[in-house]
């Protein structure tokens, strides 16, 4: 595609908007976060659109920066996710890495596919994923967001594999007590 | 005698981060025994694996999306006040 010498910011907001909406939120999964994104993107875009050659279509270029800023936003809440409290463990586990008592796994009774079909199970769930720390939420929920493999995410968000086995351990241990108190006790 | 065990087939704590390694990444043969081993006389690992694999369903389960259709008029709007805000 040649250069376009009346290519005009707010063509291009009235064609793409919603399409790069639909992307962010797929990416996401946030409404008011996916419309921050494609906000950004406009404005990135307005920046850089003197150095925009027209190699590849607006498209492809708005889409680009807009998988930019998504993978910005995931790379900065890792990195504080990594932060996070790391007195986690001394409420599971005692000195020597045993269970404490009163956080061991329990038997959930029932079978998994009942649990997974049983819609107070679902909410029991979701319930606790919200009573997690924020970037923790996120963490956990990072391979369905993206639809990648640990390895990919590791690659695209530039964080090692340890540091991101690790958050999503506390994040785990954390989400897994909260589903076991709130099932057992419903149940 | 705790202790020996956990030298010789791991804590829970350390039995953990395994399981989770397993499920984001790969074990190495040393990690993939150990873990067996520890599980083989750990109910509450056992649990814990059982009960984190499900999890991760749940979770993959509670990400199909329910796609909110937003006013892109709106936002379009808003879009352009704010590229316009920009050129000053």
């Amino acid at each position: 595609m040649s250069k376009d010498p009346t290519l005009q910011l707010s063509d291009l907001v009235e064609k793409y908007t919603e399409t790069l909406y639909s992307r962010a939120f797929y990416k996401v999964s946030d409404a008011e976060l996916a419309k921050d994104l494609v906000q950004e993107t406009f404005l990135a875009a307005a920046e850089k659109i003197d150095s925009f050659k027209g190699n590849s279509s607006p498209k492809t270029w708005l889409f680009a920066i807009l998988n930019h800023k998504i993978t910005d936003h995931y790379r900065k809440k890792m990195n504080q996710a990594v932060n996070l409290d790391h007195q986690v463990f001394s409420k599971f586990f005692d000195e020597e890495g045993t269970w404490s008592r009163e956080k061991r796994p329990l038997d959930w009774q029932e079978e998994e596919q009942h649990l997974l079909d049983n819609p107070t199970f679902q909410k029991v769930l979701e319930d606790c994923l919200h009573e997690l720390p924020e970037n923790w939420h996120t963490a956990v929920k990072l391979k369905y967001l993206l639809s990648k493999k640990g390895d990919e995410i590791c690659q695209e968000l530039n964080i090692s594999r340890t540091n991101y086995w690790q958050i999503i351990h506390r994040a785990k241990l954390q989400l897994r007590d909260c589903i076991q108190t709130n099932w057992l006790k419903d149940s | 005698m705790n202790k020996l065990m956990h030298i010789l087939f791991l804590s829970c704590k350390k039995a953990t981060e395994l399981i989770e390694k397993k499920l984001l990444f790969k074990l190495s043969w040393k990690e993939k025994i150990q873990l067996t081993t520890h599980k083989m006389m750990c109910n509450a690992c056992t649990h814990y694996e059982k009960q984190s694999e499900l999890i991760e369903k749940g979770l993959a389960k509670s990400n199909e999306k329910n796609f909110t259709r937003e006013d892109v008029a709106q936002l379009k709007k808003l879009i352009n006040e704010k590229l316009d805000h920009n050129k000053g």
